[in-house]
């Protein structure tokens, strides 16, 4: 296990070194980020001044290794835009993404891990045909017509729940639903899968033999191996949709970091979004790390790999 | 994996109901959209400004000349929308032919290759998968300008990885198989081997994550379009027209109604002739 650990420390640590290379090249890819920042009809000394101040003038090695260097120190710059410090920045935007992540997460697992027990108990019964038609309109469903859909019916029309902005708990309703929507096609097929697999186990044939009650088969035997891989695969769709937040946090007002990123990319404002670039990627790939330990913790096999 | 006998995959296909609800519903759209703007004899750009905002033929002053009604520049829904239709049609073929190759050779080469080639191609791919998708579009687009050029490069750069990785597998499979080893022996070159030997042998499950990856092209060009940063004005674009009409909401919801539905009808067709070419070509497992 010490071994796997290390090597597994050691990938995620060269996964964020790149992607960071990769956040810094993308913001830099169209050469001159000062004309962007001095906007249309700035006069060249305007954009010559920017260019001095932030010094995008040095060579972009130089540029990237400073930037580094202040990342490693905690240092991300400021936001010329919002003059205030990107941390600061993130800082007041992170919690809403955060807590809307959450929310989603949980209302896809509410939905996903108990259709999925009743649609692999009964395969090819009422439940399992309507988890299959949930898992192939929800992968069909864009998040924004959702979003539209959910705003028009318990907004506009019943008046049931607020539609913009993230004043009340109540706010996080509708974009919470839509992102959530998102992840329950994928967590709600494995644990279909999985279950299906179990029950036809040793261990669960065992049990029932034993004459245990149907519901202790599957709630305490069943159950809990099969939503090992289903945790991991939750643990890897929460740093999805932090990525994947931007849009419904654009329809809903939400102020995160999804709306945040959005509108730093549309004012140019390049710090902002290279932070974020950075802190999503390295959401993911400790989410992914966790997941991966998780797996090898609880089954040995994984180990080898 | 033995794949069946040519005859009997389309019989199956043939007998198979989501293959023809998918597959027709894809289709009519692509027919629709080559020969449906000859038809109604609309410009899908055209401005009327006199005759903005005008309701579909089931609402109250509904004409026959705009049948969907028109925009908020007065220009025709129907034709927007099937103009649409080929933008989305374009760019989710176009990104499959650049991702698939992308992550077929990928995939080819680490399986094949193994030890260092292929922890080399394991890490790309964590790579790719670590960077968010929408985002990175996004500064893409806004850094270097949109144009569907663009949109292609980008979003088949971003959506690879799929095809990697089911490729690496199914070739690992079959790369100490018979025919692979025999074609070696015969003194067979590398490139020969891979493309000739394992990739017809693979083209099964490369169909099926192609049909998958279509689907998210299609949903991705449509979000970016609909952020601002896809397709730009004049063109038309489902998410353009989306975003367009959100202003709308109160008083005219069709307008965001008629070009959403299309798009998630079309996703959702293609996820159904996914679903029934998986069940055909790749029953061994879901990829």
């Amino acid at each position: 296990m010490g071994r796997f650990l290390a090597r597994r420390l050691l990938l995620t640590l060269l996964v964020v070194l790149v992607t960071s290379i990769v956040a810094f090249s993308l913001v830099h890819l169209s050469g001159d980020p000062a004309a962007a920042m001095a906007g249309e009809g700035a006069s060249a000394t305007d954009v010559a001044a920017i260019r001095r101040l932030y010094g995008f003038d040095r060579p972009l090695t130089v540029q990237y290794f400073a930037w580094a260097a202040d990342v490693l120190s905690g240092e991300f710059g400021r936001s010329y835009y919002l003059r205030e410090s990107v941390v600061q920045v993130l800082a007041e935007h992170a919690p809403v993404t955060a807590l809307l992540g959450s929310l989603a997460l949980g209302f896809a697992l509410l939905l996903a891990i108990p259709l999925g027990v009743l649609a692999a108990l009964r395969r090819g019964g009422m439940m399992d045909r309507l988890a299959s038609a949930l898992a192939v309109t929800g992968q069909a469903a864009p998040s924004f017509l959702l979003a539209l859909l959910l705003i028009y019916v318990f907004g506009v029309r019943l008046h049931w729940l607020p539609i913009s902005g993230n004043a009340t708990t109540a706010h996080y309703v509708l974009p919470a639903i839509t992102l959530g929507m998102y992840a329950t096609p994928a967590l709600l097929r494995l644990t279909r899968s999985g279950m299906i697999e179990v029950m036809q186990s040793d261990h669960i044939r065992t049990a029932r033999a034993y004459g245990l009650a149907p519901w202790r088969v599957v709630l305490r035997h069943a159950l809990r191996s099969a939503i090992i891989p289903v945790v991991s695969l939750a643990a890897v769709q929460f740093g999805l949709m932090l990525g994947g937040s931007i849009v419904v946090e654009a329809v809903f007002s939400l102020k995160g970091l999804g709306q945040l990123a959005w509108e730093s990319i549309q004012r140019s404002d390049i710090e902002v979004i290279q932070a974020i670039l950075l802190l999503t990627s390295l959401v993911y790939a400790v989410l992914t790390l966790l997941a991966d330990l998780l797996n090898a913790l609880l089954d040995p096999r994984m180990r080898l790999t | 994996m033995t794949p069946a006998p040519a005859r009997a995959t389309v019989h199956r296909l043939l007998r198979h109901g989501r293959f023809w609800l998918g597959g027709g519903t894809i289709a009519l759209v692509l027919l629709l959209s080559l020969i449906g703007p000859t038809i109604i004899g609309q410009d899908p750009t055209q401005q009327d400004l006199a005759h903005r905002l005008t309701d579909p033929f089931w609402g109250a002053h509904g004409t026959s000349t705009h049948i969907l009604g028109t925009d908020q520049l007065g220009r025709d829904t129907l034709a927007r929308l099937l103009a649409g239709a080929r933008v989305s049609l374009f760019i989710g073929v176009a990104t499959v032919i650049v991702s698939g190759t992308i992550g077929t050779l990928l995939g080819l080469l680490g399986g094949y290759f193994g030890g260092r080639v292929d922890l080399a191609v394991n890490f790309i791919v964590t790579i790719r998968l670590t960077l968010p998708v929408v985002l990175v579009a996004l500064v893409v687009v806004a850094m270097v300008g949109s144009s569907l050029t663009i949109l292609v490069l980008v979003i088949g750069l971003l959506l690879w990885d799929r095809f990697a990785v089911v490729t690496r597998s199914a070739t690992q499979r079959l790369a100490h198989s018979d025919f692979v080893i025999a074609a070696r022996c015969i003194g067979s070159s590398t490139p020969r081997i891979l493309l000739a030997e394992i990739l017809p042998n693979i083209t099964g499950p490369l169909i099926v994550v192609a049909t998958i990856e279509l689907a998210h092209a299609i949903l991705l060009e449509a979000a970016l379009s609909f952020l601002g940063l896809g397709v730009k004005p004049p063109l038309a674009s489902w998410g353009l027209m989306v975003a367009e009409a959100k202003s709308q909401l109160l008083f005219r919801p069709w307008q965001i109604a008629i070009p959403g539905v299309a798009l998630a009808l079309l996703v959702l067709a293609v996820n159904l002739l996914g679903d029934a070419l998986r069940d055909v070509l790749a029953p061994e497992g879901r990829v």
